[in-house]
């Protein structure tokens, strides 16, 4: 790329600053061609595709970064990939048909959603076994471990339910409606909200953990697109619990909502069928993944700008970040 | 005190008279109003109105110079911008007529500069205008979430000198061959109108090469798409060092035949059929 | 040195327009000082004449010399030397008389800080100096003719030319416009070469040159003129005659 070179002076006011040294790598399941595309996190160059087992969806990091679980679901478990070695030291048993996981913020457990017999497995790590099965709703999807890492938020698909489980006990504590066919359910950094996106829904609701009732229901509307393409299904709420970042599926944006009024600040434009989101580790960057264009889109949070996008593999799912 | 010797013009007179001339295009062109507003209105109104109608049109790939997906308005931002800088080509045409009709052009013609140093003054006006216009175009864009790099916002000045060049060049070498006013409609409808559709300014031309090569060789060939890409790229700070070859080069064309075309020799006041 | 060139020389130049003469081998000389008066009906040439001399088309056969400088040799110089009153209007008139005065003086090259001085004394010469801020569009036709004039002058020519300045004006302005062009004539050695039909405007001590459908039929001070075209007592009836021989 030619720029054109100034002097300092005059733009550096105006430019943005310049990014900082972003030592981070992104690991990106894709879907479709079984491989995990891995990429430096400050040149957003591809440096590794990653043969892994069928389907590969869910996409988790262990705390330290060491390591990186994939849900590989026609495969039915849950693959371990060695981020150093770039190779798939372990298999986990995980029940049939893994869609999504979350990870225990020890990270010495795993719940993982088994879509098609209704339960989620908790798996143990270390074992790499599964431990327990929990019965949930019909088609579980949605995990979600809250921070202190006592309550599991499963959601059901058809029944359009949030499960919350006691992890202590797993035993069900509350069952909240939300809007029609839940995919994802965030809690904020501090555990007082669980955010759930409802697909068919075309909402967010917001579910506030100690009465488990839904204190606000956050709606879409984009002008020129159809409400029918705009399909709420990733969410990632920045650490200050400020903005939440929704990925809206085949309305091709994501929504910034600002977290305290519930509005929607903008929509930024990203690749098509964008479906999941994670955040960089200084949490200054978001990355999405773009379904049916193949390709990662870069968001600027603090400028809510769409920076870049850089293509991957086939049908790319979710994306972790580890250092 | 009367002159009866040879002076040759120093250098500064030839600034003096440069300046003189632009100083009387800006004083024409803030008298008239109507103009300076329908200058600003007319890419706006396109902005809001294709934009909002055109939005599916880009399709999947992503188009340098941009490195992610963008929103329809800010494509076609720099096709109209070269519309603007078209349309005040075609202006400045319009006021040469004319002022050919009214008389005024006689004021200009009998100034002892070189003939192609008035109508390089003229031209510079003419595309001082347009800068201006442009600029007040992207600042009213911005609020269309036209948002290009700050870099962008001085790297695009060359790029709207050079298109304004070429593009008032056009408007002169028309008008040296248009004789009425009344004609100038007609004429305009046949330059504008096709420049502007058949160009990159309002979709990617790989997509009207899928829809049909013949057409994707026109909005090749148009210089206007050269000129709508240049200002494309120097937005984000990059150069397109093609379109501004085609650019330089078609300027100097236009440019010759303007002055051949107002030549005394052969010229436009020649062939009218004079008054007496 | 050499005794002094005539202002303005033609020599033999004649033009086409298509297969139409408009002029045919015209020919004649204005001297520093001399007020000379182009006579000839609508269509005689005038206005083609005058084209060729402000440069607005090529003369392609005869000579034209202003100052001695053959035209074609150097027509930035000798355009320098010229002041031009055409017959069309041709001021801005959505402009100032000011702004108007300011942009020729640009296109003659003349700085801001030395043209205005002269704007103000061209302007009080023919009595507009408090009109300079008023836009040209609300002035009459007599008044635009006197800031046309005031224009023609501020470069300090030292030929003028005038093509029918008094066309559609009333008696007051033609009076003031034709005594002030003489008196230039007079004081400041200006040549003047006015074009026009009307006989009246030719004093008993102009030069003037008859031109009738394109040819030049007598040229000389109006006493000669009226006594080459024998039997005739004025100008008018010499006019006349030359034509009626002419046609």
């Amino acid at each position: 790329m030619q720029t054109v070179r100034l002097a300092p002076a005059l733009l550096g006011a105006a430019l943005l600053a310049a990014p900082a040294a972003r030592a981070e790598r992104l690991f990106v399941s894709n879907e479709k061609d079984n491989t995990v595309t891995v990429l430096d996190g400050q040149t957003l160059a591809v440096t590794a595709t990653v043969k892994v087992g069928d389907r590969p969806r869910g996409i988790v990091a262990s705390p330290d970064g060491g390591s990186v679980y994939i849900c590989t679901s026609d495969s039915d478990h849950v693959e371990m990939l060695d981020t150093k070695t770039l190779t798939v030291t372990r298999i986990l048993s995980s029940g049939p048909d893994p869609e999504l996981m979350t990870l225990s913020p020890d990270g010495q457990t795993l719940y993982v959603a088994n879509e098609n017999d209704n339960m989620v497995s908790v798996v143990d790590v270390k074992a790499g076994r599964v431990m327990t099965e929990i019965p949930v709703g019909v088609e579980p999807e949605g995990m979600g471990v809250s921070p202190d890492g006592r309550v599991l938020v499963n959601t059901s698909e058809t029944t359009s339910m949030a499960h919350f489980i006691d992890t202590g006990t797993q035993q069900s504590i509350a069952n909240v409606l939300v809007g029609s066919r839940p995919r994802v359910a965030r809690f904020t950094a501090d555990g007082k909200q669980v955010w759930v996106s409802a697909e068919v829904g075309g909402t967010v609701s917001v579910i506030d953990t100690a009465s488990h009732t839904v204190v606000h229901t956050v709606s879409f509307a984009i002008p020129g697109v159809p409400a029918e393409s705009i399909q709420p299904v990733g969410i990632a709420i920045t650490p200050d619990a400020k903005t939440a970042f929704v990925a809206l599926g085949p309305a091709n944006r994501i929504a910034a909502v600002d977290a305290k009024t519930y509005e929607v600040r903008k929509y930024l434009l990203v690749g098509q069928r964008v479906w999941n989101l994670a955040f960089s580790l200084d949490g200054k960057r978001l990355y999405t993944t773009n379904g049916v264009s193949n390709d990662l889109s870069v968001i600027d949070v603090d400028g809510l700008r769409v920076v870049k996008s850089v293509p991957v593999g086939q049908l790319p799912w979710g994306v972790a970040v580890v250092p | 005190m009367l002159q009866t010797k040879l002076r040759p013009l120093p250098p500064a007179a030839y600034a003096r008279c440069m300046a003189g001339i632009i100083r009387r295009e800006g004083l024409r062109w803030v008298h008239q109003r109507g103009r300076f507003v329908s200058a600003l209105v007319r890419p706006l109104v396109w902005l809001a109105i294709f934009a909002a109608g055109f939005r599916f049109v880009l399709g999947v790939s992503i188009i340098p110079p941009y490195e992610t997906y963008i929103p329809y308005e800010v494509y076609i931002a720099p096709g109209l911008i070269a519309m603007i800088e078209l349309f005040n080509g075609m202006q400045s045409s319009l006021s040469m007529v004319y002022d050919r009709e009214m008389g005024s052009m006689k004021t200009l013609m009998v100034s002892p500069f070189p003939r192609w140093f008035l109508l390089l003054s003229k031209l510079l006006a003419g595309v001082a205008v347009a800068v201006v216009q442009s600029y007040i175009f992207l600042g009213i864009a911005w609020f269309w979430e036209i948002e290009p790099p700050a870099i962008g916002y001085l790297a695009v000045l060359p790029a709207l000198i050079l298109s304004g060049l070429m593009l008032g060049a056009l408007g002169l070498v028309m008008s040296s061959f248009i004789r009425q006013l009344e004609n100038f409609a007609g004429v305009m409808n046949f330059v504008i109108f096709p420049m502007f559709f058949a160009s990159s300014a309002l979709y990617p031309l790989w997509r009207v090469k899928e829809s049909s090569l013949f057409l994707w060789w026109v909005c090749q060939l148009n210089p206007f798409t050269s000129a709508t890409e240049l200002i494309r790229f120097a937005l984000y700070g990059r150069v397109d060092w093609m379109s501004a070859a085609v650019v330089i080069g078609c300027t100097v064309v236009f440019m010759a035949a303007a002055v051949a075309g107002y030549d005394p020799g052969r010229g436009l006041m020649a062939r009218k059929a004079g008054a007496e | 040195m050499h005794e002094p060139a005539a202002a303005l020389e033609i020599d033999g130049l004649t033009h086409r327009f298509g297969a139409r003469r408009a002029l045919d081998a015209v020919g004649f000389r204005i001297r520093p000082g001399e007020f000379t008066v182009l006579l000839g009906q609508n269509g005689a040439g005038k206005t083609t004449l005058f084209a060729l001399i402000t440069r607005l088309y090529h003369a392609h056969q005869g000579g034209i010399a202003v100052f001695g400088q053959p035209f074609r040799d150097a027509p930035s110089a000798a355009l320098a030397r010229m002041g031009v009153v055409f017959q069309q209007p041709t001021l801005d008139l959505d402009l100032t008389v000011q702004q108007n005065l300011q942009y020729h003086a640009a296109l003659h090259g003349i700085a801001g800080h030395t043209a205005a001085p002269r704007i103000r004394d061209e302007l009080a010469r023919v009595n507009l100096g408090e009109r300079a801020g008023d836009r040209v569009r609300l002035l009459s036709g007599g008044q635009r003719r006197r800031v046309e004039l005031a224009r023609a002058l501020l470069h300090e020519p030292s030929l003028l030319l005038l093509d029918e300045p008094t066309a559609g004006l009333d008696m007051e302005s033609r009076g003031f416009l034709l005594n002030h062009v003489r008196r230039l004539c007079r004081e400041r050695g200006l040549a003047v070469l006015w074009a026009t039909h009307l006989i009246d405007e030719a004093g008993e001590d102009a030069h003037v040159v008859v031109l009738h459908k394109g040819r030049v039929l007598a040229t000389g001070p109006v006493p000669a003129v009226v006594a080459q075209a024998g039997g005739a007592q004025t100008l008018k009836d010499a006019f006349e005659h030359l034509t009626h021989a002419a046609n």
